[in-house]
């Protein structure tokens, strides 16, 4: 909300240094996002033209005497087209700074001109929203008055933020109550007599509440009503709050809204049946075409005040246009209304017709402000000259706020300072509450406008703010025991820098996605294996969907980078399940890598994964996995892997299919690895089994076996052959070729044997060896290499 | 002199000489073998003896054996000559220790879990645990046990993905508050980082996809300086141990009252009118937090006369922003590379 520093003063007598009311804002829970820092403008008076003849020595020049309040008129000399003898005006008289100029005395084609009539644009305000040429200002403005200061021209316009809490600060007069509050000064509240209250009540008006989310609707009628423009007072005001000046009735119904912070409405009060007005739900279809000139059609979630032809007005967000006030307008009435929040909100929303007015009454407006509003509307529309009729009111009566009871230890309780119970009151009187004090508690009546006080916590949280969050001492807690774990973030974290420390980098991708990654599966020839989160609302195709698995995303990062990387992400990946969401969390790392030159039969780089994910595990849970060879969607059907413990899987991994691979672009294959967290084992804490003090001994086999035989099936073998005297058995080279022979290979394997009791003897590790050969002979038809 | 002194002096003199001109351990050992090993010339000496008088025998050995000794001390001396020179030229390499050193394979921690995990410690020292929870709630937990009925106004701040009528993806983290709450009765004292999810457009400020840190203690007498003291103490253990922090009265329908907390621009400290961190103000923006509103704590069950709590929740790409000095806040979930590399 923009607000003018000058426009507070008439309320509330304030620092000169906007910083410092900006500074006093935000401690008081209203951020000033921007001070705007207006030019400084000196030397510019109120002037009337008494004079205009033609320039004698050019066409298009005027000469005017004016009288700025001194002992003659000025001569000023202008090329406007739209001054005339009797205006006010605004003239900077030489010496004045403006923001593009200084004013000099000079000669115009001859003529001494002393000074210059100012434009709208030359005082730094809008030169669209004002007319064209020189700036009218108001007869009744004394000649020879500083404009600069009478307007507040230079004076800074903070930009606030309220809160959705605070309806009652959605003003200038909200703000400087607030100041006023917090520095212990006056306020000086605007007149809240209404001048036609004297009036007679009006013949033939009537709403009828019908539906219960309008609470209170003040209704005004006024003749003798001409659309104008409004008194250059208003309108420059108008602007220096960012609302650009329309016409005299639009521009009292904004002025009364940033004023007081209420809402108005005006129609033409010759375009409907002033006597039966109805505030009702919509009927289906019903259709309004609003100010916007856009034909609508309703629906019953909108609220419309209606008479018997029909909707006329969306209650607190648009107008119609058939009741619209216009140049022809003699006879308005003002709506002055209090509607149900979410209600206008629903509708606002669903409309797609946000507006200052629809934002302030989807917040909890005082009812009261209905009255007041109504009172400065009709104040500044007397003054323009209408004749206002009494105002009615319609609904219940305002319900005068209820006592709120507090504790007064529990303002130490909650903030942490002891304040005397006097101080207490004190704040709590500063913002409008009256307080009986009481023994060891109090009891606050809020003022009517404050409607977000209901509790007792509301009320300590007024104390805070008004004795200031600075006055609150930080200390650390002393924190109770508890017995809540810390787990599962553990092993989140455990996992991340053990793949550190194995030379992977964490990366991070979105959760959400187009369908762009399912595009690349069927481009692959592939089957989506799972059926995907759908976002209702997504903001662009590229967040229509959760992802379902953190492998797509990773191959796309991979792909998108022409050097071999090692990433890993931790996250989680959501599934439909019969109409349920399935979330888990997992791991997924692995790398890109340039292509070894190997046979078909070996991949070292599957074999480094595998590797890393099994040291991974290891050191995380303390068990050994085993692998068996699986298909998995996505995954190389001759290169894919489970991670198996006690039968239960932990983990896949493989080499990424080389098909999906390229669907994503990726230069270089793929190989990745992911780990189920929530079917990770509980870290299992080892044994310690001291060694043997009797040295071990080794022997190399070189076993020749069908293609079919695999590595983890000869180690398995060896080790339960050899029972606990096999202190040591593994793989450690295959061979394939011509060496030999078809459909065979080469398996080197290194078995080592040892004993506890004794030291192992050749003859016994030998005998021991044949025995383990004679059974893999027959198991796997296994002989040895020559 | 008789032959055999002769004998012995002219075998001493050649393995003097040998040994003076062995280049290496090993030609000295094999000058070792020749004269003194087991079929050395020595051992041909010794078997002369037997041709002796037998009276003349001892005599004889002693001098042999006196040779022996003469003969060990050369080898003795050689070795420790060969030695040192042997160090000699090892110890004379030089390299040029500014040739670039090999590179391991590098692993990174993302700097979102830097940060989380820096927090949690520091919580962590202080008595709190760190939970997680799921990233799709029901608006129960996400709205409605927070104070925040439907339509309210408040809702308007979490522009949410819904994905049913009544799930969504977490615009915040605080429905572990309710989750937590919901399982233990008080004390509860917990951090709970995790991923959040809300409808902004992507800019160098805003990401649609997130990471927050809430934190929640609620016990008996807790109150709003201890909200200040822990947060303020956060500050500086990621900022530095000059940090100030400062609370502004805020809105949240979860907390009464409460604060929008910001910490000095570690940047500029204030003293600069065009900073970029903080735009002149002096202060960056860390998260909302205040004392747990009595109707939240209704809502578990918890007796708000008893107990009384706070909590706050800060972004961390936010905190990442202002720790590493990012110029762009999109540069934590885009990942690059080079991001990783500089934040390692
Ligand atoms: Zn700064």
């Amino acid at each position: 909300m923009r607000v003018p520093i000058a426009w507070l003063r008439e309320f509330v007598d304030l620092p000169d240094d906007p910083q410092a009311v900006a500074d006093r804002l935000a401690m008081l829970g209203f951020p000033v996002a921007e001070i705007e820092r207006r030019p400084a403008i000196t030397g510019v008076v109120c002037g009337r033209i008494r004079t205009l003849e033609k320039h004698p020595n050019a066409d298009r020049l005027q000469v005017a005497g004016v009288d700025v309040g001194g002992e003659r008129p000025l001569t000023i000399a202008t090329a406007a087209t739209n001054v005339a003898v009797g205006q006010t005006i605004a003239v900077a008289t030489i010496g004045a700074r403006l923001p593009a100029l200084t004013i000099e005395p000079r000669k115009m084609r001859g003529i001494a001109s002393e000074g210059m009539m100012c434009s709208a644009e030359e005082l730094a305000l809008p030169a669209d929203w004002f007319e064209d040429g020189i700036l009218q200002l108001d007869a009744d403005l004394p000649v020879g008055r500083d404009i600069v200061g009478h307007f507040g021209l230079a004076e800074a316009v903070l930009d606030v933020e309220v809160t959705s809490n605070r309806a009652d600060a959605m003003s200038m007069l909200g703000i400087a109550r607030e100041l006023a509050g917090a520095l212990g000064s006056a306020l000086r509240t605007p007149l809240a007599a209404n001048p036609g209250s004297a009036a007679d009540r009006p013949q033939a008006l009537s709403v009828t509440l019908a539906s219960p989310d309008c609470r209170r609707f003040v209704a005004q009628r006024f003749d003798g009503v001409r659309v104008t423009t409004a008194p250059a007072w208003m309108r420059i005001r108008l602007a220096l709050a960012g609302q650009r000046p329309i016409d005299s009735l639009v521009d009292v119904s904004n002025y009364v809204m940033l004023e007081v912070g209420q809402p108005l409405h005006f129609y033409d009060a010759d375009r409907i049946d002033l006597a039966h007005l109805e505030v009702r739900d919509a009927r289906d279809g019903e259709r309004l075409i609003t100010l916007d000139g856009i034909d609508r059609t309703l629906t019953p979630r909108a609220l419309v005040i209606a008479d018997p032809h029909g909707a006329r007005c969306i209650a607190g967000v648009m107008g119609g246009s058939d009741s619209e006030v216009g140049p022809t307008t003699a006879s308005i009435l003002l709506e002055a209304a209090n509607f149900n929040g979410a209600r206008v909100r629903r509708t606002a929303t669903d409309l797609g017709l946000r507006s200052e007015a629809s934002s302030r009454h989807e917040k909890a407006l005082a009812p009261a402000l209905t009255d007041l509003g109504a009172a400065r509307a009709a104040a500044l529309l007397v003054a323009q000259g209408a004749t206002a009729q009494a105002p009615v009111a319609f609904g219940a009566a305002v319900e005068p706020p209820r006592p709120i009871a507090l504790a007064l230890h529990d303002v130490a309780r909650i903030l942490g300072i002891a304040l005397a119970p006097a101080r207490i009151a004190g704040h709590l009187e500063a913002v409008g509450c009256a307080v009986t004090l009481g023994e060891d508690r109090l009891a606050a009546t809020p003022p009517p406008w404050r409607t977000d006080l209901h509790d007792a916590a509301d009320l300590i949280e007024e104390v805070g703010r008004m004795e200031g969050y600075d006055a609150i001492a930080p200390v650390l807690p002393s924190v109770p025991a508890h017995a809540i774990s810390s787990a599962e973030f553990r092993l989140e974290n455990d996992l991340a820098y053990g793949l550190r420390a194995l030379g992977y980098r964490e990366i991070i991708t979105h959760s959400l996605h187009g369908t762009r990654l399912f595009d690349a599966t069927m481009r692959a020839g592939l089957v989506p294996s799972h059926t995907a989160v759908e976002v209702r609302n997504p903001l662009s195709e590229d967040q229509r969907f959760l992802r379902h698995a953190l492998g797509p995303g990773v191959i796309e990062y991979l792909a998108r980078l022409p050097q071999p990387l090692r990433v890993f992400e931790i996250g989680h990946v959501f599934a439909l399940d019969e109409g349920t969401i399935d979330e888990s969390n997992v791991l997924l790392f692995g790398f890109s890598a340039k292509p070894l030159d190997e046979p078909d039969w070996r991949d070292s780089h599957f074999l480094r994964l595998k590797g890393d994910a099994q040291e991974l595990i290891r050191s995380l849970c303390g068990v050994r996995t085993e692998a068996s060879a699986d298909a998995r969607n996505g995954l190389h059907p001759g290169k894919c892997a489970v991670l198996l413990h006690e039968g239960h899987e932990v983990a896949t991994l493989g080499m990424v299919d080389p098909r999906l691979a390229k669907a994503f672009d990726a230069a270089l294959p793929i190989y990745l690895a992911n780990v189920y967290l929530d079917a990770l084992p509980e870290y299992r804490l080892p044994r310690y089994v001291a060694p043997s003090r009797y040295p071990s001994t080794y022997r190399d086999l070189a076993l020749v076996v069908a293609l079919d035989v695999t590595a983890g099936a000869i180690e398995a073998a060896i080790a339960r052959s050899l029972g606990e005297r096999c202190t040591g058995v593994r793989v450690f080279d295959e061979y394939r070729g011509a060496q030999v022979g078809e459909g065979v290979k080469s398996i080197a394997v290194r078995v080592t044997l040892q004993r506890f009791d004794a030291t192992i003897t050749d003859d016994e590790a030998d005998a021991a060896v044949a025995h383990v050969l004679a059974e893999l002979r027959e198991r796997f038809g296994a002989v040895i290499r020559e | 002199m008789n032959d055999l002194d002769r004998q012995l002096t002219e075998l001493q003199e050649r393995f003097g000489a040998a040994v003076a001109a062995a280049p290496s351990a090993q030609a000295l050992d094999d000058a070792r073998v020749a004269f003194l090993g087991r079929n050395g010339e020595v051992t041909s000496v010794r078997r002369s003896i037997g041709t002796l008088p037998p009276e003349a025998r001892p005599a004889a050995g002693k001098r042999i054996n006196l040779a022996v000794e003469a003969m060990e001390r050369m080898l003795g001396d050689a070795q420790v000559r060969l030695e040192a020179r042997a160090f000699e030229t090892e110890l004379a390499q030089v390299v040029d220790v500014t040739y670039p050193g090999i590179e391991p394979p590098v692993g990174t921690i993302h700097p979102v879990r830097r940060i989380t995990e820096q927090a949690s410690a520091y919580f962590a020292r202080h008595g709190f645990a760190v939970v997680v929870g799921p990233e799709v709630e029901p608006d129960y937990y996400t709205f409605d046990a927070l104070n925040i009925p439907s339509d309210h106004p408040a809702r308007e701040g979490f522009d949410s993905f819904w994905l049913t009528d009544s799930l969504l993806l977490r615009p915040h983290t605080s429905p572990m508050q309710i989750r937590t709450m919901q399982q233990h009765r008080p004390p509860v004292a917990i951090i709970a980082p995790g991923k959040c999810y809300r409808r902004d457009a992507v800019d160098a400020r805003h990401l649609f996809q997130f990471h927050q840190i809430e934190g929640l203690l609620v016990a008996e007498g807790v109150h709003f300086g201890h909200l200040k003291g822990m947060l303020s103490g956060l500050c500086r253990e990621l900022f530095g141990p000059e940090q100030q922090v400062r609370f502004r009265p805020s809105f949240f329908p979860f907390t009464e009252p409460s604060a929008e907390v910001d910490t000095t621009c570690p940047r500029c400290h204030g003293h600069l009118q065009r900073c970029g961190m903080c735009g002149g103000s002096g202060w960056i923006e860390l998260g909302g937090a205040g004392m747990v509103h009595p109707n939240v704590l209704r809502e578990v069950e918890y007796d708000p006369d008893v107990y009384s709590g706070w909590a706050f929740g800060v972004g961390v790409e936010r905190l990442g922003l202002t720790r590493y000095g990012v110029d762009d806040i999109r540069r934590f979930i885009n990942s690059d590379p080079d991001f990783l590399e500089q934040l390692r």
